[in-house]
């Protein structure tokens, strides 16, 4: 026993040591870099892991070998253990420092790990252990020092740097000795007290959550158990590390001190078992074992190798007396301890949503790992070059300090009083930080200052003045509301004012006024009240919103929501039982959003490319650049399903079809791109993978200040101010949509009939949607991801349909009278626009006629009556239309296609190049207006097929179609014949805009003009009915190839008036 | 030996003794909510799963844009939590939001931090990093804070999330009523503020449990008689109304011991003025100098361990 040192300090052991601390300070060091995330599994739910559990709670108690040995040897006088004392110091001293480094991995932010020092905060248990943690490491350093400040003086003469630095300072080092060994008992009592404080108080850690802690685990005497567990745990630990130490130094274990030692434990571990068993009895009520049967079997594991079977053990004379069986039983108890700790902490933590759970990644093991292996290799260090075991040294420094006690008074007594002053600090820093606490348990620094709710009522607008009671009648009454009151968008305006069809919502819900004004009271004290109809509005009026629905939640109806409450609660309520008949319950659906102001994110130096400035809006827009590589308007292709015979295709659209106006894109691209929301569109090398060669601007602009320039690929022209416009982008307006779509055809209302730029700003007459209620094209065209609806006839693609009846419902006549019903009963047959768009081309001259065979020639140019020239050297003859009646026909909503290649049949007779289908005996067709237009276009004679030409670069040059349809054709990837010819192609024109109000739409006999039907005859008597308003013709007889009254061409016997329509067959009495 | 018995007893029984009646006592009148105490009154029963609030407090408080927009409205349907990057999610559950709401299928309800009247979170920060105003906000200062995330193991509701990902300045992250941004204009906290269907109602916390009250009143069959948040952990600053019992929209069920109580009573019983430690000490320094004296007088005496 006198020489206990071991040989040699680098053994193949310690080494290993090495290795896994180094693993472990690589994890630690990863958790410093890149944060505690992807180094731990550490979540929300489970913020603490075994970094807290093992580490630092776990290391606390393990550590409490120091103050037992202490307590035991110094303040109970059992000198004879004092052997065992500087291990069990050691342990302490190196177990509490690695608690505290172990902690700065885990702190989020660790370099304030001195806060508590500062922002003291009484009520937190875990500043108290913190606090208590900190003093005790110095109280350990104090206790500890004397073995090292012994091992250094001992040095002293050596050649070593250490022996010199001895050598030099021995009389300083001796005093500081002399001092410590003075104040020692100071000391060991305080590390006692401080123990006791934070060993129980690392238990109160978890009683402030109740709910997360299984109840098995949870108790309010939970810090008595985590201090009689550490008191516990103490003696065993001490007994554990003097057998390891002698195994691995090589000696024999030191019996004649260990199994008088052990003599202790059973009585402490009884302690222990009585308070932890009792208290499980006491609480047996609220036990739940089957929660987390885990936590269960946890928890009998723990009490078995914990409790049990170590109090069994160690009760045996035999079990103290064997090394080896005694050590089985300190372990055990050094486990159940152990997995007590991680069973608080770790496995009986069950957070109320944290259904992934916990388990330590391999970095948390790596790290505790590591700094396991730290703390015993510094043991090794320690006891290999400090007098640890060294009894021999210890008696010496007894006695030393005994005959200096004498010798030097005046220094004992210093190193007391600065002892004292230190746990004096301490004291006074407890009283103060919990006295602040309870002060200020709740309220903190601030108060918070909330205007509104400390003074509601004045805060709030004045109230709107109650409007007079409606005085509408069901004629009057308004079509449509622009909801925009300021109670609806006081707080948060993200969206436009939402515009609410009220007529068509009144005459969908049959013109039940109940089921929004809710029903019309009778007397004051009438809560029933009772239901109003609009047709009953000439006797009793309803409320007007605004009247009730203030201001939320009034003192005298609480229950009562407020303008904006109200209005989405009872729109939402409908919408969501109607969302089959295209109610929207999602936001957009009513709501469009403003565009925030752009302003702050457009920055330029210099004058950028139009392709930067798609380059910048796609950093924000991610997915739209996908988004609109795949649109119609993009790629001039898309999904055709309502083409006839090419259903299933994608790849139709403005880039492969012809028209009969200038026939095909191909070969002409540098000029028609113009319209293409792109930037350079040339020619075959263009590129539409590549989302900068969008053009954002040309959609969103709403400066009115942006254009393209003509032949130049859709580039803009050069003196735009692109920055000016991409600062102040915006939604699509009639102005971004109309610069293409109301000059198609290279000229206003050209092609369509219906699409003009007096739309941009019309009159009401004119067109009710665009004039009176001021829409834009996208209120009716809805997108969704830049994908447009709306089926253009005259080209195959469609990414959605608009119609009427999306808005206006199936039934938009009904107004509970006769005549609404018959309106109502049309609908099944007849299109909206066919009554609604009476003419079209009311303010623009439209294209009717274009005969190409004549271009070329130098002919005399004259002036129509509109105005418009009649011929172009370059294009031919035209004939022009104002006031145009459209042709009526069947269109189910498919519509045929002439592809280029399809042979002609006839030259002679119109070749349709699209029409719709449908008839009489279609049930889902009904009668469509159009624009007929007809033309002569250039075909290849001999293959009998229409043919391309170059226009641009060919034939308006040269004046030479052989060359220009060679051209053209090769270019487009047909065969030409080189034999030119020209052929008669039709186009129909679907006719969609330019809806006149309803006064102004078709009367009965527009169309039903047999003598044989005379509405009076039966609503003559009905009180109100004016015949002449209501049937009389109000146009004149259609000039259209198609007409309105023509009912055999049809597929009528007659004026179905007459005869009967085609579901219902009636016979009015006098027809024939 | 006996010594070493007798005095560890004794310690425990004081333990005890001091610990027990002093959670009673603890309980004083200075914690009652400020009559001026804020607070927001959520009607599950009104709740559309629209998400505006959660837009509105992303914005509010500046967080990052999450992946899915937030008009995509079928996240509503994954059970989320509020996270570091949000401070709260509208989470639906399927059934009725209330008896009478035939027509409803699912039940919205909006998760957030309830800013307790008794805060866990702020009796355990072990730095006073997290404050409870005295109107009602409890606020957060990250430059106090060490991470040690014990106010995360607090909170009886789940709710203050971490910044696990950021290696050096990782913040504590949950509701923060608004406060930077209402200070200055005394208005109502975004997500309040945005809701279309007033399903959250801002106000004196006072008047919002007289509010919920007439709302149960008038329309009993619709709501339970039940205003959530106002006993439950000593009472939170937000209230709900639900038309289902509220374990079914995963608002848990709580004691209405407010948990700091148990916690900071048995603290301050054992270590106020340090005086029980002092004590403590005195007696180990009497004991220790006791033994020192027997064992000066007979020093030779050894055990009779066998």
């Amino acid at each position: 026993m006198q020489n206990i040192k071991p040989l040699r300090f680098w053994t193949p052991g310690a080494f290993v040591l090495l290795a896994v601390m180094a693993v472990g300070y690589l994890f630690g060091l990863a958790r410093l870099i890149t944060g505690l995330g992807p180094v731990t599994n550490l979540s929300d739910q489970y913020p603490w892991g075994i970094w807290i559990g093992i580490d630092v709670a776990s290391g606390v108690a393990l550590a409490a070998g120091g103050f037992t040995t202490a307590a035991l040897i110094n303040i109970f006088g059992r000198k004879k253990y004092h052997a065992l004392e500087r291990p069990a110091l050691l342990t302490a001293w190196l177990g509490y420092t690695f608690v505290g480094v172990g902690l700065m991995f885990d702190l989020g932010r660790y370099y304030n790990i001195w806060h508590p020092a500062i922002y003291w905060q009484g009520n937190s248990v875990l500043f108290e252990v913190g606090m208590c943690v900190m003093f005790y490491i110095t109280v350990l350093t104090v206790e500890f020092s004397p073995t090292i400040l012994e091992g250094v003086i001992k040095r002293a003469g050596e050649k070593s740097f250490l022996g010199r630095f001895a050598q030099r300072f021995q009389k300083p080092l001796q005093i500081l000795h002399l001092m410590t060994c003075r104040v020692l008992p100071l000391f060991i009592i305080a590390g006692v007290v401080l123990s006791f404080m934070h060993q129980s108080s690392l238990g109160s850690l978890m009683l402030i959550a109740p709910t997360k802690l299984s109840s098995l685990w949870w108790t309010p005497i939970l810090p008595i158990l985590f201090l009689l567990s550490a008191i516990m745990v103490g003696f065993p630990m001490v007994i554990f590390e003097s057998i390891i130490a002698a195994k691995s130094f090589g000696h024999k274990p030191e019996m004649e001190l260990l199994t008088p030692l052990s003599r202790f434990i059973p009585w402490l571990v009884g302690v222990y078992a009585l308070v932890k068993i009792g208290d499980l009895i006491l609480r047996w009520e609220q036990l739940d074992f089957y929660a987390h049967p885990s936590d269960t079997a946890a928890l009998f594991v723990e009490i078995g190798i914990g409790i049990l079977i170590p109090f069994v053990m160690l009760l045996q004379k035999s079990v103290r007396r064997s090394p080896f069986w005694l050590f089985i039983a300190v372990t055990s108890i050094i486990l159940g301890v152990l997995l007590n700790r991680i069973n608080v902490f770790i496995v009986g933590f069950h957070p109320p949503f944290g259904e992934a759970g916990y388990f330590p990644s391999i970095g948390e093991i790596a790290v505790t790992i590591g700094l396991v292996a730290t703390i015993v290799l510094l043991y090794r260090f320690f006891a290999y070059y400090f007098p640890v075991f060294d009894q021999k040294e210890l008696v010496v420094h007894e006695e030393e300090c005994e005959t200096r006690r004498r010798r030097a008074p005046v220094l004992a007594w210093m190193a007391r009083g600065l002892a004292v002053l230190l746990m004096l600090s301490f004291v006074i820093l407890y009283a103060v930080a919990h006295e602040r606490g309870i002060k200020t348990s709740v309220v903190g620094p601030g108060q918070t200052v909330y205007a509104e709710a400390a003074s509601a009522p004045d805060t709030r607008p004045d109230p709107i003045a109650i409007p007079e009671p409606l005085s509408f009648s069901a004629e009057t009454m308004p079509k449509s509301l622009l909801i925009d009151r300021r109670q609806t968008n006081e707080r948060i305006n993200d969206y436009e004012p939402v515009r609410f069809m009220h007529k068509a919502h009144a005459s969908r819900l049959d013109g039940n006024c109940s089921i929004c004004h809710h029903r019309v009271q009778k007397e004051p004290d009438d809560r029933v009240g009772e239901e109003l109809e609009f047709t009953d509005m000439d006797n009793r009026k309803p409320a007007s919103c605004v009247a009730c629905h203030q201001y939320p939640n009034e003192a005298d109806v609480p229950v009562r929501p407020g303008l904006k409450g109200a209005y989405h609660a009872q729109c939402i309520g409908c919408h969501e039982k109607e969302s089959s008949a295209n109610a929207p319950t999602d936001c957009i659906g009513c709501h469009e959003k403003r565009t925030p102001n752009h302003e702050a994110f457009i920055h330029f130096a210099g004058k950028p490319e139009p392709q930067e400035i798609t380059a910048r809006c796609l950093e924000c827009h991610e997915h739209v650049g996908e988004d609109i590589l795949i649109t119609a308007h993009w790629k001039w292709e898309a999904p055709s399903p309502n083409t006839k015979g090419y259903e299933h295709r994608t790849d139709l659209g403005k880039k492969n079809v012809i028209n009969n106006y200038c026939i095909h894109v191909r070969s002409n691209e540098a000029r028609c791109s113009q319209c293409h929301i792109g930037y350079g569109w040339k020619d075959d090398t263009f590129d539409f993978n590549d989302p900068t060669n969008i053009d954002c601007l040309v959609c969103h602009d709403t400066t009115g200040t942006y254009a393209k320039d003509a032949p130049n690929g859709g580039m803009p022209k050069q003196e735009v101010n692109l920055v000016q416009v991409a600062k102040n982008v915006g939604k699509t307006s009639r102005q971004t949509c109309g610069k293409c779509h109301f000059n198609g055809g290279g000229g206003p209302n050209v092609k369509h009939g219906d699409l003009e730029p007096t739309l941009l700003d019309p009159p009401d007459e004119f067109d009710v949607h665009m004039g009176r209620a001021n829409m834009d094209c996208q209120d009716c065209h809805r997108a969704s991801e830049h994908k447009i609806a709306g089926q253009c006839l005259a080209i195959p693609s469609s990414e959605g349909r608009v119609s009427c009846e999306q808005c206006h419902g199936d039934t938009p006549h009904n107004m509970n009278n006769s005549i609404g019903f018959h309106l109502d009963k049309h609908s099944r047959t007849v299109a909206c626009q066919t009554c609604h768009i009476p003419q079209f081309a009311k303010k623009t001259p439209t294209k009717v006629f274009w005969d190409w065979s004549t271009a070329g020639k130098d002919l005399p140019v004259e002036k129509d009556e509109y105005g418009m020239p009649s011929y172009d050297k370059k294009k031919g003859h035209f004939r022009w239309g104002m006031f145009v009646d459209p042709c009526i026909t069947w269109y189910g909503g498919i519509h045929t296609r002439y592809l280029l290649g399809d042979v002609v049949e006839d030259p002679g007779t119109p070749t349709l190049l699209n029409a719709p289908t449908g008839s009489l005996k279609t049930p889902e067709a009904k009668l469509y207006p159009f624009k007929c237009y007809s033309a002569v276009i250039p075909m290849d004679a001999e293959r009998q097929v229409f043919a391309v030409p170059n226009l641009w670069m060919g034939f308006w040059k040269d004046f030479d179609w052989q060359k220009s349809l060679s051209e053209g054709m090769k270019l487009y990837g047909e065969p030409f014949s080189g034999k030119v010819g020209f052929g008669k192609a039709d186009m129909f024109w679907a006719i969609n805009h330019e809806v006149v109000p309803a006064k102004q739409a078709l009367r009965c006999a527009d169309c039903h003009q047999s003598q044989a039907v005379t509405c009076s005859r039966c609503h003559g008597q009905e009180p109100g009915f004016d015949s002449a308003r209501l049937i009389g013709p109000r146009y004149p007889e259609s000039k259209a190839k198609l007409k309105r009254s023509d009912f055999e061409a049809m597929g009528y016997k007659g004026d179905p008036a007459a005869t009967g329509g085609r579901f219902h067959r009636y016979t009015l009495p006098g027809a024939k | 030996m006996g010594m070493n018995r007798r005095t560890f007893l004794k310690v425990t029984g004081a333990t005890v003794a001091v610990s027990l009646p002093s959670r009673s006592a603890q309980a004083d009148e200075s914690k009652a909510p400020d009559p001026d105490h804020i607070g927001c009154l959520v009607d599950t029963t009104k709740c559309i799963g629209c998400r505006k609030c959660e837009e509105a407090c992303n914005r509010a408080n500046r967080l990052p844009m999450p992946d899915k927009p937030f008009d995509d409205l079928w996240v509503l349907r994954e059970r989320r939590r509020p996270d570091a990057t949000r401070f709260t999610v509208v989470n639906s559950y399927p059934g009725k939001p209330s008896p009478v709401q035939q027509d409803r299928d699912r039940t919205n309800i909006k998760v957030q931090c309830m800013h307790c009247l008794d805060p866990a979170c702020v009796s355990a920060c072990i730095v006073g990093a997290l404050t409870k105003s005295k109107t009602g906000p409890v606020m957060y200062d990250a430059d106090k804070c060490i991470g040690c995330r014990y106010c995360m193991v607090a909170c009886p509701f789940e709710i203050p999330a971490y910044e696990y990902n950021s290696p050096t300045v990782p913040r504590v992250m949950k509701c923060t009523y608004c406060v930077d941004e209402q200070q200055k204009t005394g208005a109502s906290p975004a997500c309040a503020a945005a809701c279309p269907m007033e399903s959250i109602v801002f106000g004196k916390r006072s008047e919002l449990l007289q509010l919920g009250r007439k709302r149960i009143e008038a329309e009993p069959d619709r709501y339970e008689d039940h205003i959530y948040g106002e006993k439950e952990v000593g009472g939170t600053s937000w209230l709900y109304l639900t038309g289902r019992p509220a374990e079914e929209l995963d608002l848990p069920r709580l004691p209405e011991a407010a948990p700091p109580r148990l916690s900071e009573s048995i603290q301050h019983g054992i270590f106020n003025y340090g005086a029980i430690p002092l004590i403590f000490y005195g007696s180990l320094a009497g004991v220790m100098w006791m033994s020192n004296r027997k064992s000066h007088k007979a020093s030779s005496e050894s055990d009779n361990e066998q």
